[in-house]
C-alpha cells in the first residue's frame, strides 16, 4: 500500500523498503491508535463478507426469511413465521456464532503470539478439550449446583496448568507444548467419553453434540454471556496488542524497550483462557477456529505482530460460514458445527505442517 | 519444529547377565500371574481368593464355577490385546526411532475405528469376523498416510510424526462423529465400543482376531535382529546386510496387524503401546529381541491391572479400561515430554 509515485529501478534500489503507511486514529487527547490502511481495507472486506454470510444465514433454506422481508423484519416488524425464525431460531444462533467465533479468533491470536508458533493454539494444546471435560464433569457429577460455564472455565484452567507444569519449560517450547497438549487432551477426552457412556442415550446424544461444538438451539442468554465476555476482553486485548508485537521480537528487546515480557505473557495467556472458556461454555469446544483464524489473518494482512483485530473478525467470519454450512448442506442432517471446523481445520493444519516441513531446515 | 532427526533415546545402558535376565523374567511372570488372578477375581460379585483358587483347580460348586468362568473371556481378551498393543508400540518406536510412537498417538487406531464405523453404517457390516478386515484396511491406510505426512520434505522428528498423527486423528474423529451422530443406531453401538472396554465380549472376539495377532507377533520376533541393526542408523544397517526399507516396511506392517487386531477386538485403546516399551527399556535395555519378549509379558499385566482398577473403583459400575489407560498412560507421555531433549 505504498502510494508514493512510481520510481525507476535505480531509484527503488536506493530508497528504503516500503514502510506501510500508518495513520493515527485519535479518540480524545489520550488515546491514539496507529492503524495501517491496508489492514483497515482488509478488515472492511471481512466485515462485508461477514454481513453477506449473516444475511445468507437468515434467508436461506425452507424456513428462511425472504430477502425482501428481511429489512422490515430486522426493524422489528416481523410477524408470524418470520418473527419466530428471527427471534427464536436463527437470530440468537447467528448472534452467538459471531461472538463465539470472534472470541476463539482473538484467543488463538493471543496464545499464538505468546508461543510464537501456530501450533501453540488453545485447541491444539488441550485448552478446549479441558474446557469440554470440565463442562461434562459438572453436568454429570454436580448437576444443578454449578453452571456449566463455570465447569468449562475450571476445566480450561486445569488443563493449561497441567500443560504448563508438564512441559518443564512453561509455554516456551512449541514441540513440548504440543505433545503435552496431546496428553492432556487424551485424558480430557477419556473423561468426556466416560461421561457420554455413563448417561442415558438422549442426554448422551445432546452431550456429544455439545462436546463437538454446536450452535443449535442457542438462546439470547447464551448470546448475552458470550458478548459480555467478548466486550470485556477486547479492550484489554487492544491494550496488549503493541507490547505483544514487540515481545514477538524477543524478550530481551522487549525488556530493553521498557515493557515487561513476563507480565505481558501472563496477561495474554489469562485473557486467552477466559475468552476460550467463555466461547466453549456457550458453544462447546469448536475445533480449530482459534488455530486457523490468526494464521489466515497473518497471510491476509502480511503484517508482523499478533494481528488481533483481524483474527477476531476472521474468527467470526469462519464460524458463521461454517455454521451456515452446518445448517444448509444436505449431506448430513444438523450436525454440530464443530465437526465441520474440525474436518476443514484439520486438513488446513496438515497443509500448514507439510508446507513448513518442506522448507529447507530452519 | 524442525529439529534434526532425533534418534530414539537409547535405553539406559542396562545389560543384564543370564542371572539378572532370569530374575527379570520371573518377576514379570509373577506379575502376570497376579494380574490374571486379579482379573478373574474382580467383578460385580465379590469372590474371595480361596474360592477362585478352588474353581481354577477344578473344584467349587456349580454356581461359583459359572460366575468365575464368565470372567474368562474378558481375561483372555485382555491378555491378547495387551500383547498386541505392547508389541505394536515397541515395533513402531523401533521402526520410526521415535520414543513417542504408538498406535493411538500416531492415528492407527483412529484409522481402524473410522473404517469400522463407515463399514457398519454404510455397508451394514457386522460381526467380529468381518469388522477385523475393515479395521485392518483402515489401520494400514492411516499408517501410510501418517508416515507420508510426517516425513514430507525429508527427515522426521518425534514431534512431526506425533503431529501428523494428531491431525489425521482429528479429521477422522470428525468423520466418525458425523456418521455416528446422524445414525442413532450406529451411535449407540459406537459409544460403547469407542471407549475401549474388555467387558461384555465373548470368546468369539478372541478367535476372530487371534490369527492376525499371531502373524503379527511372529513377524515381530523375526524382525527383532533387523531392528537392532536399524537402531544404529540406516547406513550402518545397510552395511550390515540389512535392508532398512524392508525392515521398516515389514515392521510397520506387523505393527498395523497387531493394532488392527486389538482395535477390532476391544475398540481403540491408547497409551499401552507407549508406556510398555518405555518400561521394558528401563528393565532390559535396548536389545529388541528382549524388548519384544518382555513386551509380551508386561503388556497384558498393564492392561489387566488397568481393567481391574476400572472394575474396583466404581463397583458395581465399572470404568472402561480405555479410560483407565488414558489416565495411567497420558502422564507417562507427559513425563516423556519433560525428558525430551533439544529444541523439538
Amino acid at each position: 500500500m505504498n502510494t508514493a509515485p512510481p520510481a525507476g529501478p535505480a531509484e527503488m534500489a536506493r530508497s528504503r523498503p516500503p514502510v506501510p503507511r500508518r495513520s493515527m486514529v485519535r479518540i480524545g487527547r489520550w488515546v491514539a491508535v496507529p492503524v495501517r490502511r491496508s489492514s483497515l481495507f482488509a478488515a472492511a472486506v471481512v466485515l462485508v463478507l461477514l454481513g453477506c454470510a449473516a444475511v445468507a444465514t437468515l434467508t436461506l433454506g425452507r424456513l428462511g426469511i425472504g430477502l425482501g422481508d428481511l429489512p422490515s423484519a430486522l426493524m422489528g416488524e416481523a410477524t408470524g413465521k418470520n418473527a419466530f425464525v428471527l427471534n427464536r431460531l436463527r437470530g440468537p444462533r447467528l448472534v452467538v456464532a459471531i461472538a463465539t467465533g470472534a472470541a476463539f479468533g482473538l484467543s488463538g491470536a493471543l496464545f499464538q503470539s505468546v508461543t510464537r508458533n501456530p501450533l501453540g493454539s488453545p485447541d491444539v494444546i488441550g485448552l478446549s478439550a479441558g474446557a469440554g471435560a470440565g463442562a461434562a464433569a459438572v453436568a454429570l457429577f454436580l448437576p444443578g449446583t454449578l453452571p456449566v460455564s463455570v465447569g468449562a472455565l475450571l476445566g480450561a484452567v486445569t488443563a493449561m496448568g497441567v500443560v504448563y507444569v508438564s512441559t518443564g519449560t512453561g509455554f516456551r517450547s512449541p514441540g513440548r507444548l504440543v505433545v503435552a497438549g496431546i496428553g492432556v487432551s487424551a485424558m480430557a477426552t477419556a473423561l468426556t467419553q466416560y461421561v457420554v457412556y455413563a448417561v442415558e442415550r438422549d442426554k448422551a446424544s445432546a452431550l456429544t453434540a455439545y462436546i463437538n461444538g454446536s450452535l443449535a438451539a442457542r438462546s439470547w442468554d447464551d448470546a448475552a454471556t458470550i458478548w459480555t465476555v467478548l466486550l470485556l476482553c477486547v479492550p484489554l486485548a487492544a491494550l496488549l496488542a503493541r507490547p505483544l508485537g514487540i515481545r514477538e521480537m524477543g524478550d530481551d528487546l522487549s525488556t530493553g524497550l521498557g515493557s515487561r515480557p513476563a507480565r505481558i505473557t501472563t496477561g495474554a495467556v489469562l485473557l486467552s483462557i477466559v475468552l476460550s472458556a467463555g466461547a466453549v461454555s456457550v458453544a462447546g469446544p469448536i475445533a480449530f477456529v482459534s488455530l486457523t483464524a490468526p494464521q489466515i489473518a497473518k497471510r491476509v494482512t502480511r503484517g508482523g505482530g499478533p494481528q488481533l483485530m483481524m483474527s477476531t473478525l476472521l474468527g467470526a467470519l469462519l464460524l458463521v460460514v461454517a455454521d451456515l454450512a452446518a445448517q444448509q448442506l444436505p449431506l448430513f442432517d444438523n450436525l454440530p458445527v464443530g465437526l465441520y471446523t474440525m474436518a476443514v481445520g484439520g486438513v488446513y493444519l496438515g497443509y500448514l505442517l507439510v508446507r513448513e516441513w518442506r522448507r529447507p531446515v530452519v | 519444529m524442525t529439529a534434526p532427526t532425533a534418534p530414539a533415546r537409547p535405553g539406559p545402558a542396562v545389560r543384564r547377565g543370564p542371572a539378572g535376565l532370569s530374575l527379570a523374567v520371573l518377576v514379570c511372570l509373577a506379575l502376570l500371574a497376579l494380574a490374571l488372578f486379579a482379573s478373574v477375581m474382580s467383578g460385580s460379585k465379590q469372590t474371595p481368593a480361596a474360592d477362585i483358587w478352588r474353581v481354577i483347580t477344578g473344584g467349587g460348586d456349580a454356581y461359583l464355577r459359572t460366575v468365575v468362568e464368565s470372567r474368562y473371556p474378558r481375561t483372555v481378551l485382555g491378555v491378547l490385546t495387551g500383547v498386541c498393543l505392547a508389541v505394536a508400540g515397541t515395533l513402531m518406536q523401533g521402526v520410526t526411532r521415535n520414543p513417542l510412537a504408538e498406535p493411538g498417538i500416531l492415528g492407527i487406531n483412529a484409522g481402524a475405528s473410522a473404517s469400522v464405523v463407515a463399514a457398519t453404517a454404510f455397508l451394514g457390516v457386522s460381526g467380529q469376523r468381518d469388522t477385523v478386515w475393515w479395521a485392518l484396511a483402515g489401520a494400514l491406510v492411516a499408517g501410510v498416510a501418517v508416515y507420508a505426512i510426517g516425513t514430507a520434505g525429508g527427515g522426521s522428528s518425534p514431534v512431526r510424526l506425533v503431529l501428523a498423527g494428531a491431525v489425521l486423528s482429528a479429521v477422522l474423529a470428525a468423520f466418525i462423529q458425523a456418521v455416528a451422530l446422524s445414525r442413532p443406531r450406529v451411535f449407540d453401538t459406537y459409544r460403547y465400543w469407542v471407549v475401549g472396554a474388555l467387558g461384555g465380549r465373548g470368546f468369539d472376539a478372541v478367535w476372530s482376531v487371534l490369527p492376525f495377532a499371531v502373524v503379527g507377533l511372529l513377524l515381530a520376533l523375526v524382525l527383532a535382529p533387523g531392528l537392532n541393526a536399524l537402531a544404529m542408523g540406516d547406513d550402518k544397517a545397510a552395511s550390515l546386510g540389512v535392508s532398512p526399507l524392508r525392515i521398516k516396511g515389514a515392521g510397520l506392517l506387523a505393527a498395523t496387524l497387531l493394532s488392527a487386531a486389538a482395535t477390532a477386538a476391544v475398540g481403540p485403546i491408547a497409551f499401552v503401546g507407549l508406556a510398555v516399551p518405555h518400561l521394558v527399556r528401563t528393565l532390559v535395555g535396548a536389545d529388541f529381541r528382549l524388548q519384544i519378549v518382555f513386551s509380551v509379558l508386561v503388556g497384558p499385566s498393564l492392561l489387566l491391572f488397568a481393567d481391574v482398577v476400572g472394575r474396583v473403583l466404581l463397583r458395581p459400575e465399572e470404568l472402561m479400561v480405555g479410560v483407565v489407560t488414558a489416565f495411567v498412560g497420558a502422564p507417562a507421555l507427559l513425563l516423556a515430554v519433560r525428558r525430551m531433549r533439544g529444541a523439538a
